[in-house]
């Protein structure tokens, strides 16, 4: 499969899913600017996952134990 | 003394009132009327808070008079962006029809903050619905209308802080309090003509501010000068325990920081690219002012996809912070139509590319601190382009449709930045010049805007009344 008929299917993949939990909220039209925005979500989800991290490289928000004062 | 106190600077004021040349309870009537006929020209007002501002403007002269001067707030007005919880009955809207009628029964920190050093809340003010975490795309999404700019009323104010960036802009109060996600406070201070400031993440407590964004989300204050930026930081910044983002850094504004002194400035490689004519060559101006002020030199950043990390760790967080009013189906009551749908993509960020995201941000971080170490400041243009008009699309970084690197590494990185006018471009609608910095080197930043703005009068034009 290319790389263009990847992100098609996984645009289509997550506009099903859009669809299946709010489709009924939604004109055709609405969809289909849902479908564009999709498009721009895969299109940066794939500009990070090109991008090669070493297993050290932690998100860069750290998270904190917590523990009342006392 | 009516209206002579509009477009003096906070810390005029400040002095005025401190040696009693000034009554703060008359200070607080000029804003407080020029707020209620004037903010509805401008869309920038939600609620006038006149009686609570009285009672605090009536307490600073008692105080005062009695010798206790707490700072160079004491008696001053400001606004506050109406997604900071107001107590006392006063709603806090956060721009949404949903919300219209809601009431917290708390202050915000920087409200209380404000309040210790005398400050007077004087308005609630306008922005765009939810921050615009929605997704919007015009200027009319908003329940009080779309915010209208003082320097050409067909145009937008900005958003999303665009009550704070009009309502300093056009003298309804000395200055506000905005919240930046991603452009949120340099975007109106430039389509404005005022200086904006961005703290760096965590200088500043976000308890009792709407959350869009948890790792993104600042506050910071939108004034007429640089200089004034820095009063107001030092008032609000500090360590919270309700925060626990909030840094235990504490902040003393150097107001001295620029005498004499040489500053090394960046300009990122490309950084104009996309930019209007006349922004363009506002920006080269002003590299060239800047030039007799410090040294300039091209920077570059690795190839790295800022923009879509930055705007990655936003829609996921977005979309889980109003989960509530997305699944409910809520949405449908803001004005905007687009967001009435847009929210529903955001549901689909999958979580593997958000932790993506937020570990390429550490790399990112890494690579703007190597660049800014040897640099007071990266400078750039405050905004691709002037205010949009009203009833156009708006371009935006957020949704795709412009690149800002400097906004996606500087909010991404939660770095600080502070915009300042720099001249005029189409319709007569101003332009902006921002300075980018290391982490918590806000006072150097400020010292490099202050010294522009000693060589420069953009700050010191102003909007006629309408």
């Amino acid at each position: 499969m290319s790389g263009t008929e990847a992100s098609r299917s996984e645009v289509e993949a997550l506009l099903a899913l859009v669809r299946e939990r709010y489709g009924s909220r939604l004109t055709a039209e609405e969809l289909e600017a849902v479908r564009k925005g999709i498009e721009g979500v895969v299109e940066a989800a794939h500009a990070l996952r090109a991008v090669r991290l070493d297993n050290a490289d932690e998100p860069g928000q750290p998270f904190a134990p917590f523990r009342a004062d006392g | 003394m009516a209206e002579d106190v509009v477009f003096v600077p906070v810390r005029r004021l400040g002095e005025l009132i401190r040696e009693r040349r000034l009554s703060p309870v008359a200070v607080a009537e000029t804003f407080l009327d020029r707020l209620e006929r004037l903010g509805p020209r401008y869309n920038a007002v939600v609620t006038v808070t006149r009686a609570r501002a009285l009672e605090q403007a009536r307490r600073a002269e008692g105080e005062i008079a009695a010798g206790r001067y707490r700072g160079p707030l004491h008696g001053i007005p400001y606004g506050a962006k109406d997604l900071l919880a107001t107590s006392g009955g006063i709603p806090t809207t956060w721009g949404a029809a949903p919300f219209k009628d809601r009431v917290f029964d708390f202050d915000a920190t920087v409200v209380r903050k404000l309040e210790d050093a005398g400050a007077v809340l004087c308005a609630k003010l306008a922005m765009v619905e939810l921050a615009g975490g929605m997704g919007y795309r015009q200027p009319n999404a908003s329940f009080t209308g779309p915010g209208i700019n003082p320097w050409n009323r067909d145009a937008w104010s900005g958003g999303s802080s665009s009550g704070s960036g009009s309502a300093v802009s056009a003298g309804l109060v000395p200055f506000a309090i905005g919240s930046e996600t991603w452009g949120s406070i340099l975007s109106p201070a430039g389509n404005c003509g005022i200086a904006g400031l961005r703290p760096t993440y965590g200088r500043v407590s976000r308890h009792g501010a709407m959350a869009l964004c948890w790792t993104l989300d600042k506050l910071g204050p939108l004034a007429l000068g640089a200089d004034d930026c820095g009063l107001i930081l030092e008032a609000i910044a500090g360590r919270d325990p309700a925060d626990p983002t909030s840094a235990d850094r504490p902040f003393r504004y150097d107001a001295d920081g620029s005498r004499a002194r040489r500053f090394r400035f960046g300009v990122l490689r490309g950084v104009t690219d996309g930019c209007e004519d006349a922004v363009r060559e506002n920006f080269e101006r002003s590299l060239e002012t800047l030039g007799g002020i410090g040294t300039l030199e091209e920077v570059t950043l690795p190839d790295l996809p800022y923009d879509d990390i930055t705007r990655t760790i936003l829609f996921a967080e977005a979309a889980s912070a109003f989960e509530d009013l997305i699944e409910s189906g809520r949405i449908a009551e803001l004005t905007a139509p687009e967001d009435h749908y847009m929210p529903y993509v955001r549901d689909t960020v999958l979580a593997k590319d958000y932790l993506k995201a937020l570990r390429l941000r550490g790399v990112m971080a890494r690579e703007a601190d190597r660049v800014l170490a040897r640099l007071d400041a990266l400078v750039a243009p405050g905004r691709l382009t002037v205010a949009a008009m009203l009833g156009t699309e708006v371009r935006s970084a957020i949704r795709g449709t412009a690149r800002d690197v400097m906004g996606a590494v500087g909010n991404g990185a939660g770095l600080p930045a502070v915009a300042v006018p720099n001249g005029f471009g189409a319709r007569g609608l101003p332009t902006s010049l921002q300075f980018m910095g290391r982490a918590w080197e806000e006072n150097t930043i400020l010292a490099a805007a202050r010294a522009y703005q000693s060589v420069t009068d953009w700050h010191e034009r102003h909007p006629a009344d309408p």
